[in-house]
């Protein structure tokens, strides 16, 4: 107990005059939300909050560990920090827990339902001094990018985990809207990476092409789907600019990093005062940015929409491995 | 600071109804039951699940108790009844309480935290006074882990205790007694499951959602706690084995905080873990032999 006691009392004193702590809970090592980090604190910067100079930044990731993300949570608040950052779903749920006896304002992003995550209430108002920008995926644009790609397709094929609540809502969208698109959306759930290889070619006897989410488990062993989908010679549909980059065809997307700016700009009004995050909505990126990938197509034989292409974010011409 | 404190103790406590659980398996079982894995948000989703259904937060701590006990008696079963071996009774009932916990609770992540928990209504609202709301948590886990300790040090001291302790140290001795061991270790395992089950409901509860992942690696903390514990205090005194598991829990939550506080990361926690682990199960055995040689 005196270990801790000196412990804290050690990284207590270390805190410069006139300097801002934030703690930045990241739940899981993963590109996409790597670049809301990376987005967030550049976001800051634009509003005059430099890391090293004015502001610290504690960072933690919790790999993926529930438990781990409650620790991380209740560090950041015994320790009084200005503002917390918290990163995906369960990681702003711990961190809103733990702070609730306190004054301390939290920042989420990447959170794909604030509402259903009881983070906000259906009118987009704050449950508490918790606010932050959600990173749903416009699915109707995608679908819609989809039938303009693949004109005859009918089947599309979703890869998702059980156990990402994300994953799932996003499901239940794509599903509502696949019909008006005239497509039929079949999905496969794993419940862990090694269930991936079989679940993938399960899934491409059946279906004309895939459509990933930013399902963390899935994301992470995309190669393996992309290798198996182009032996078969079937287009895979990415959510994500990352995803493009290393062989999807093509995604109507987020940016991750444009949403962890639009996270840290937010941030920076709650820390300068001139607004409380209790009394902040929770913001989305509305438009969805087309990115494609050339080489993907000329493997797969397919033409990208040239009104597609022009209107693209970003276009890649090579795969990154 | 003193937040620190409190949130290692709040944390240890959470953690410690559990490890009492794995300390009647590990300890006097001589079970290592990975079942706990999956007990433990077991307890969550049933928390979850019950407390959106609009059921009483308290009634939900029994309940969850008692899906707990089912499943552990389960383990037991498996084991006893299917000759399965410890290890591999516990490994398949950890894996099947994953797609179990998801059915109950629907799905992934369930947000409670603008229900009425056992440590937010509005009850406690009427009673306790602003300023001191932040110990509210504390004094109520402390309440839960001394009724805890107590039922447990009472349960040991009746006869189907007195038997559970003897299977673990001379199972000849429980069929020379005319007694079916099989059935003490089911109830030994359905009672430690029960625990388990009781802290993932306490867990939810306490930071406001279910999530899947909380019962990642929730054996390695219950075992670090009881190896920790009994080790440190075991020659001290007159300490009971009991209380020496709950010390053991909030220490190694103590020492997982210190680590994060460092700078550690999450990553290399583990191994952090580990190491502590094995100094500590070194240092015990040290001192086993040098009492042997002194005498």
């Amino acid at each position: 107990m005196l270990f801790v006691l000196l412990c804290s009392l050690f990284t207590g004193c270390s805190q410069k005059e006139g300097q801002i702590t934030i703690g930045i809970g990241q739940f899981a090592e993963h590109g996409s939300l790597d670049n809301c980090r990376e987005g967030f604190l550049a976001g800051l910067k634009e509003a005059g909050y430099v890391e090293g100079e004015n502001l610290k930044v504690l960072y933690d990731n919790a790999q993926a560990d529930g438990g781990m993300a409650a620790q991380i949570a209740n560090e950041y608040v015994s320790k009084k920090v200005d503002l917390i950052c918290s990163i995906a779903t369960p990681m702003a749920q711990s961190a809103f827990g733990a702070a609730k006896n306190s004054d301390i304002p939290i920042i989420f992003t990447a959170v794909t339902d604030p509402v259903l995550a009881e983070l906000a209430k259906e009118d987009k108002t704050p449950s508490g001094n918790i606010t932050g920008t959600s990173d749903k995926l416009p699915v109707k644009e995608q679908l819609e990018m989809i039938r303009a790609i693949l004109p005859d397709a009918k089947k599309i094929g979703i890869l998702y985990s059980t156990s990402e609540i994300n994953s799932v809502s996003a499901i239940e969208e794509y599903k509502a809207a696949a019909a008006d698109y005239g497509f039929e959306i079949v999905i496969k759930g794993i419940t862990a990476a090694a269930d991936i290889p079989l679940a993938a070619d399960s899934l491409l006897e059946s279906v004309d092409c895939i459509s990933n989410l930013t399902d963390s488990t899935v994301v992470s062993s995309l190669p393996i789907i992309l290798s198996k989908a182009a032996n078969k010679n079937t287009p895979v549909f990415g959510s994500e600019v990352e995803q493009v980059k290393i062989g999807c065809l093509a995604a109507m997307g987020l940016d991750y990093y444009d949403l962890g700016i639009q996270t840290g700009k937010m941030a920076a009004k709650v820390l300068k005062g001139e607004a409380k995050a209790a009394d902040l909505s929770f913001e989305t990126i509305e438009a969805a940015a087309f990115y494609g990938n050339t080489a993907v197509a000329d493997n797969l034989g397919i033409n990208l929409p040239d009104n597609l292409v022009s209107s693209a974010k970003e276009m890649f011409s090579e795969i990154t491995e | 600071m003193f937040r620190l404190i409190l949130g290692v103790f709040e944390e240890g406590f959470i953690y410690a109804v559990m490890a009492l659980g794995v300390y009647i398996t590990y300890k006097i079982l001589d079970f290592p039951d990975l079942s706990v894995d999956g007990t433990f948000p077991l307890g969550g989703a049933v928390a979850a699940i019950l407390i959106v259904a609009g059921v009483n937060p308290l009634v939900t701590l029994f309940l969850a108790f008692l899906a707990g006990a089912f499943v552990g008696m389960l383990t037991g079963i498996i084991h006893v009844k299917f000759k399965v071996r410890d290890l591999l009774s516990g490994i398949i009932i950890m894996t099947a309480l994953y797609s179990i916990n998801l059915r109950i609770a629907g799905k992934s992540n369930v947000a409670i935290f603008s229900k009425e928990s056992i440590f937010e209504n509005s009850f406690l609202d009427k009673v306790v006074p602003e300023p001191v709301k932040f110990l509210v948590p504390i004094i109520i886990l402390l309440l839960i882990i001394i009724i805890m300790k107590l039922l447990l040090d009472f349960y040991l001291k009746t006869k189907s205790g007195y038997l559970l302790r003897a299977v673990g140290d001379n199972e000849v001795l429980v069929t020379s007694l005319a007694k079916d061991k099989g059935a003490v270790k089911i109830i030994g395992l359905a009672i430690a499951n029960g625990f388990a089950a009781l802290a993932g409901c306490i867990y939810t509860q306490k930071h406001g959602f279910f999530e899947i992942s909380i019962g990642t690696g929730a054996i390695v903390i219950g075992l670090a706690s009881v190896i920790i514990g009994t080790s440190l205090f075991k020659k001290r005194g007159k300490v009971k084995a009991t209380t020496a598991v709950i010390a053991g829990s909030v220490l190694y939550k103590a020492c997982v905080s210190i680590a994060i506080s460092f700078g550690m990361a999450a990553s290399d926690l583990k191994l952090i873990t580990s190491v502590l682990f094995l100094a500590i199960l070194i240092i015990s055995y040290e001192r086993k032999r040098r009492v042997k040689t002194n005498a």
